[in-house]
């Protein structure tokens, strides 16, 4: 049984389906998802209104939302325990590009009274945001294509959001509208390479990282260009609307925090966020470099590019010293159990 | 102590998997129903991925796994078996050691590999798994315990009996010598597959006559006034060949054995009926001896042959104990349960709480996964599947209700899948009883199956006397018993006892006012069924006796002949847009079978699955 984790959602494109508990199987042995009410994965309900605690509001993509872990090991839950008197509502989504994060907070997660915002754009996001489908497997391991919403960035810098309500029923490729078709998310460039190394395994992965020198986003490249300017705008639109403070986070993939691609391109496009009013940007990628290579390579599973338990502990303990800046906790950051 | 354990059977036939926390079943599944492979015999991965979701714990809170038998004794018979009977035993030796070296013996790695974690690995006995899985859950203090079934390691029979926390196996015979391997004999050499044709044999038995009954016990069983058995090996062929029986044996019943799926003649109607009678026997004379040996007011059973609900009903009707309680996952995938009750209170000390309402632990054998009414919908809305969702849940029942009145057939999943071969009303398709045409309908056109093959009544556990003579309930389908006197009709089976095999002429004959669940000897395979296990259930058979004034509805199992019973919402549409149910209830949504969207026909179930 592979079990339906998502429902449609007409505005963000989808959300995990409300209540759900399940254990899903897993290289690493298998982990535990619980969905609250809402629609996010999550050991708690959440309620609007905010008690006592410095309540922070995340949002990012699998990375963030737990792929490969269960709830309790993910660098969000790991986090509260790091820094007493915190409370974190994780309104991650698999699969999504940080156009969809900023719906979420718009449709669903600005009711939620806060203290903090913290957006983790893993730097694939770059990609989902210029998409309007996605490649995604059904519960019975069918490949099907997905609608999202996207935004169209207009010449003003204004953002109109397309797509919307978004199409429930799944396509094949072939039905795709031929004005479409380049802007299907595949996961990445090369699909049927990346699709044959992976199913071979760690070892050759790595030797075909290595031979071809394959850095996965040239996107970053361009300050100018389409999908960067996207990207940005939707952040700028975004970090506009939220009264309270923003911590922006670029999450890497494997290939900068084994140094196999250069970071250059993308670490350079972020940087561009430094200076925005209310907005701080966390760039943890030097603080990966602190970490002996081998290590690093535990970050990952041996196929699965998700981040295992250890790698959410290190994310948990580089954005710990960052949040003390905000939650007036001055107590030493006790180290991840 | 408190205690979280793993059971786990596998690599025979029906593996399945089941956790227990503290002596208490938490949940337990087939891997067929996941793997949508019938009788799946591989490691159940994702048996024990759905066990550890349902008691949401991570591998490592594990305390232990628990094996339901133990392969060094097994290769121990295989090897004295094989060395027996060689050089002819060659092949079966190739294909034993692939089995046995290839896998049983690894079965440590295969769930550290799988579970990472270095969780401790115990091993039970497999007929010590079936007495405890029939035992523990029962609702008797002290029971004495018959386990029978094909082969464990040594053992194809034992008797014993539990009290409280302990049990113990007082006898047992022993391979070659097997009930389950003679009753498989037969199941095979009539055309049926082993392992899964044997209920078939059962429900064929009515239509013939006991005639080779004497020949099975002059050649083939030398049956004690104790019960207990010697085969003649003489006879069979699974000591030294791939298959059950041998010339010899054809030569005793009339020639060769029948060829599957060809027509099914008198002399395998008189087969199935002759090895039943002796199976019976051997039952009855077994349960006469163990009384007399633990002098324990109740039975409990489990192995494949406790499946046999005929025999079944007759030990429950002779009144040889006070009470009988049976497995309703007797066979090879109750191990799992048992292998984990057995390590729970004999190894880790728990305390065996009995059911205050004086019924038995095993929830009903409700034990599988749920599907919340949004998951449903969620699949529902992403296909745009036309569906109602009837919140109400009186209104729901009373629709289901009034469509199976209306002559409708309705796929129904609601709840906990069940554990165990009989779908219960978690997986079920249910027709109106009262109507003749149900059998074959419902036979034919939606199950795809042999017309001969009855159906089972559900009825409302207050109700039961009124439609059947059974005073004591049945909760798992695993009695049979007679339909009341009143209530049949006289049949004109003049032609067919004259020597005409068309069984389907037989079938259409109405035998009672519920002529759909009335086997042809009168008999019906019943379930009782109590608002306590099943509340949604009970209400909907509620709502058809509140049109028809009959509190009983056909129930069989929500598949196609071949499939493993669905489990998922997905399986479940798919097998209702395959077959001609008119009516799928998936949780609280409604689906009309007219309301959904044009395709093709969909015969592709015959080829997907093999035919059982």
């Amino acid at each position: 049984m592979d079990i339906q984790l998502f429902e449609h959602h007409p505005i963000i494109g989808y959300r995990f389906i409300p209540g759900l508990k399940a254990r899903l199987e897993h290289e690493g042995g298998g982990y535990l998802v619980r969905v609250n009410d809402a629609g996010f994965r999550s050991e708690r309900e959440f309620v609007k209104e905010k008690g006592d605690k410095f309540r922070i509001l995340l949002f990012g993509d699998s990375f963030t939302a737990g792929d490969g872990v269960s709830n309790k090991f993910r660098y969000s839950d790991l986090l509260e325990s790091l820094i007493p008197g915190i409370e974190i509502y994780n309104f991650a989504l698999p699969g999504s590009g940080t156009d969809q994060h900023y719906l979420t907070w718009r449709e669903i997660a600005k009711e939620y009274e806060h203290d903090l915002v913290v957006i983790a754009a893993q730097v694939e996001n770059i990609r989902r945001v210029a998409a309007r489908h996605r490649m995604s497997i059904t519960a019975s391991g069918e490949h099907v294509l997905l609608a999202k919403p996207y935004f169209d960035l207009g010449p003003d810098g204004s953002l109109t959001l397309k797509n919307v309500p978004v199409r429930k029923e799944p396509l094949k490729e072939e039905d795709l509208p031929e004005e479409d078709r380049e802007f299907v998310d595949q996961g990445g460039r090369m699909l049927w390479l990346r699709q044959l190394v992976n199913k071979m395994g760690g070892p050759v992965k790595e030797m075909a990282q290595k031979l071809s020198n394959y850095q996965p986003l040239p996107e970053y490249d361009n300050a100018e260009g389409r999908e960067w300017q996207l990207m940005k705008a939707i952040l700028k639109h975004w970090t506009a609307e939220i009264e309270k403070p923003v911590v922006i986070m670029p999450v890497p993939l494997y290939h900068y925090v084994e140094e196999t691609a250069s970071a250059d391109g993308y670490r350079a496009r972020f940087a561009e966020l430094e200076d925005w009013k209310g907005a701080t940007l966390f760039d943890p990628l030097p603080g990966y470099y602190a970490v002996p290579k081998q290590e690093r390579r535990g970050f990952r599973f041996e196929k699965d590019l998700h981040p295992t338990p250890a790698h959410h502990r290190f994310l948990a303990e580089s954005l710990a010293k960052v949040l003390q800046n905000f939650t007036g906790t001055s107590a030493e950051v006790a180290t991840a159990k | 102590m408190s205690a979280t354990i793993l059971g786990i059977s596998a690599f025979y036939h029906d593996s399945a998997a089941a956790i227990v926390r503290d002596g208490e079943i938490i949940a337990a599944a087939q891997e067929e129903r996941f793997s949508r492979k019938k009788h799946d015999p591989r490691f159940p991965r994702k048996a024990v991925n759905y066990c550890l979701s349902e008691a949401f714990i991570e591998a490592d809170e594990l305390d232990a796994v628990v094996f339901y038998d133990h392969p060094l004794l097994t290769l121990d018979r295989v090897l004295k078996s094989i060395l027996s009977a060689a050089p002819r035993t060659e092949d079966q030796w190739l294909k034993a050691s692939r089995s046995i070296l290839g896998t049983k013996l690894f079965v440590e790695d295969y769930i550290k590999d799988i579970l990472k974690t270095d969780v401790k690995v115990y091993f039970t006995e497999h007929h010590a798994s079936h007495a405890a899985s029939a035992f523990y859950p029962s609702p008797f203090e002290e029971a004495a315990i018959l386990t029978f079934d094909g082969v464990g390691e040594w053992a194809t029979t034992t008797l014993g009996y539990g009290e409280g926390e302990r049990m113990k196996l007082l006898k047992e015979i022993d391979y070659p010598h097997s009930l389950g391997l003679l009753y498989s004999a037969f199941t095979y050499f009539t055309g049926f597959k082993v392992n899964s044709g044997e209920y078939k044999l059962m429900g064929l038995a009515p239509y013939g006559e006991p005639v080779y009954a004497d020949i099975i016990r002059d050649k083939l069983i030398d049956i004690k006034p104790d019960g207990s058995f010697r085969l003649n090996k003489e006879y069979f062929g699974y000591l030294d060949t791939d298959r059950m029986t041998n010339d010899r044996f054809a030569e005793l019943f009339g020639g060769p054995a029948r060829t599957p799926e060809s027509g099914i003649t008198r002399r395998e109607m008189n087969l199935a009926a002759s090895v039943q009678n002796v199976t019976e026997e051997i039952v009855l004379k077994t349960a006469h001896y163990l009384r007399g040996l633990t002098g324990k007011k109740h039975i409990v059973m489990a192995g494949g042959v406790a499946l046999n609900c005929v025999a079944n009903g007759m030990l429950q009707r002779e009144k040889i104990f006070d009470g009988v309680w049976i497995q309703p996952a007797a066979g090879d995938a109750g191990g799992a349960i048992g292998g984990a009750l057995l390590a729970a209170y004999q190894k880790f000390g728990a305390k065996r709480e009995m059911n205050p309402t004086g019924r038995d632990t095993q929830r009903g054998s409700y034990l599988g996964p749920a599907f919340s009414s949004n998951q449903v919908r969620a699949f529902l809305d992403r296909q745009s599947y036309p569906y109602t969702r009837v919140e109400d849940k009186q209104e729901w029942a009373d629709t289901i209700g009034e469509a199976l009145a209306d002559g409708k057939v309705v796929g129904y999943l609601a709840g906990r899948m069940e554990f165990g071969p009989r779908a219960l009303g978690g997986r079920s398709i249910l027709g109106d009883p009262r109507r003749a045409e149900t059998q074959a309908t419902m036979n034919l056109k939606i199950k795809y199956r042999e017309s001969f093959r009855p159906f089972a009544p559900s009825v409302l556990i207050e109700k039961t006397a009124e439609y059947f003579d059974l005073d004591e309930e049945s909760p798992y389908m695993l009695l049979v018993a007679p339909v009341k006197e009143e209530r049949r009709l006289a049949m004109d089976l003049d032609k067919f006892r004259g020597g005409d095999d068309d069984l389907l002429e037989v079938v259409n004959k109405p035998r009672s006012d519920i002529p759909a669940v009335t086997h042809v000897d009168y008999s019906a395979r019943v379930q009782t069924v109590h608002p306590d296990d099943n509340p949604d259930y009970y209400a909907v058979i509620k709502a058809f006796e509140k049109i028809t004034g009959y509190g009983v509805v056909v129930n069989t199992s929500f598949n196609v002949r071949g499939e493993p019973i669905v489990c998922t919402p997905q399986d479940a549409y798919r097998c209702f847009m395959r077959t001609g149910m008119d009516l799928l209830v998936l949780e609280d949504c409604l689906l009309w079978k007219n309301d959904q969207p044009e395709g093709e026909k969909d015969e592709s179930w015959k080829t997907e699955y093999e035919l059982d």
